[in-house]
């Protein structure tokens, strides 16, 4: 099975779920405000794991080995792996990659990979893999001598998918115990939050400035100059049916 | 680099639209409270065409001003934004 197979088959999965709920649940039934809540809930979960897999993470560790291996990237993993054109990865399945072993002060260990990111998503812009690498190979200690370095990395360690979190910048600590405060997640959510206020504003206007004057007027041909009724037709048909009629304006239909 | 060249289109492609987005919105608040400073307080005796021409005025004058300019940040902030993680990423 190829990736595009099953990422095919998982849209086509969620597309007809959806549909089936849309209809099962019709606008305006008992159901459709836990379906609603439910979709919401499922879209703030998916933002939630795409921001946890992307935004930077601190890790306070030590080096113990760097060294490169090669490593098989099949479909099932290849999303957590630098794309074939970014530099570090020429070939798309079987690939030598830069790994960075290290271990937290608590004695549990973490494996990093070290790819370019390239100038592809997420956005680091990291290409020098190199540099890196030989920064890990000078930071390298042992338990008695320890150097404690803190790591910039994004992503997860599945073992079972085997996945490894992709270390961006390292650079020395004092002690294990040093307080970080993450000022640049901090900036990038609060931008996001901004963002989507933005959006949510801008919505709102577009639909007080141009939908619905539109679907007042439809409604006043529709139903003579019935104010109430006009209303209760424009709630009926909900969002979606006010940016059709929206639309519909665009089509310069003769109105009935 | 092809990379690069991809990312640049694909970037300058997402940011125009975003441009006509918030230059269509920042247009239609501004039409918006002209509309409302007139509605509130509407002069003696003037009619639905001195209306049109204030609002007009008005419009021409977001046209040429400031606020209108500052719109290009949209393009602006993202590019030094990738500058900045650049330089952070890679030369320090």
């Amino acid at each position: 099975m190829s990736g595009y197979l099953f990422w095919g088959l998982i849209g086509l999965v969620l597309l007809g779920g959806g549909l089936f709920l849309h209809f099962r649940y019709p606008v305006g039934s008992r159901g459709r405000t836990g379906l609603k809540w439910a979709f919401r809930a499922l879209i703030l979960a998916v933002v939630t794991i795409f921001l946890n897999y992307s935004m930077p993470s601190h890790d306070v560790v030590r080096i113990t080995n760097t060294y490169n291996r090669l490593t098989t990237v099949s479909w099932e993993n290849a999303w957590a792996y630098a794309s074939p054109d970014t530099g570090t990865a020429e070939s798309a399945t079987t690939r030598d990659i830069r790994f960075i072993d290290a271990a937290y002060a608590d004695g549990s260990v973490v494996v990093y990979r070290n790819e370019d990111t390239g100038w592809v998503w997420p956005p680091y812009f990291k290409y020098d893999s190199s540099n890196l690498q030989a920064e890990a190979q000078n930071f390298k200690s042992t338990k008695e001598t320890a150097e404690w370095v803190m790591v910039t990395r994004y992503g997860w360690r599945f073992p079972f998918l085997s996945i490894y979190p992709n270390a961006i910048k390292m650079m020395p600590v004092a002690g294990p115990d040093v307080t970080f405060i993450p000022w640049v997640n901090i900036i990038i959510l609060t931008a996001l939050a901004l963002l989507a206020l933005m959006i949510r504003r801008m919505w709102i206007q577009f639909r007080e400035r141009m939908v619905d004057p539109v679907v007042a007027d439809a409604g006043d041909i529709l139903e003579g100059i019935d104010a109430r009724a006009d209303a209760a037709h424009a709630e009926a048909r909900g969002q979606w049916g006010r940016l059709m009629a929206w639309f519909g304006t665009w089509m310069k239909k003769p109105r009935p | 680099m092809i990379a690069f060249i991809r990312l640049a289109v694909l970037a300058f492609l997402g940011l125009s639209v975003l441009y006509l987005l918030v230059a269509t919105y920042s247009r239609s608040v501004r039409r918006e409270s002209l509309e409302k400073e007139w509605d509130a307080n509407p002069p003696e005796g003037k009619g639905d065409a001195e209306r049109s021409v204030f609002i007009k005025d008005g419009m021409d004058g977001y046209e040429h001003g400031l606020k209108k300019r500052l719109l290009w940040l949209v393009f602006i902030i993202p590019m030094v934004l990738m500058a900045v993680i650049v330089y952070m990423i890679d030369f320090q």
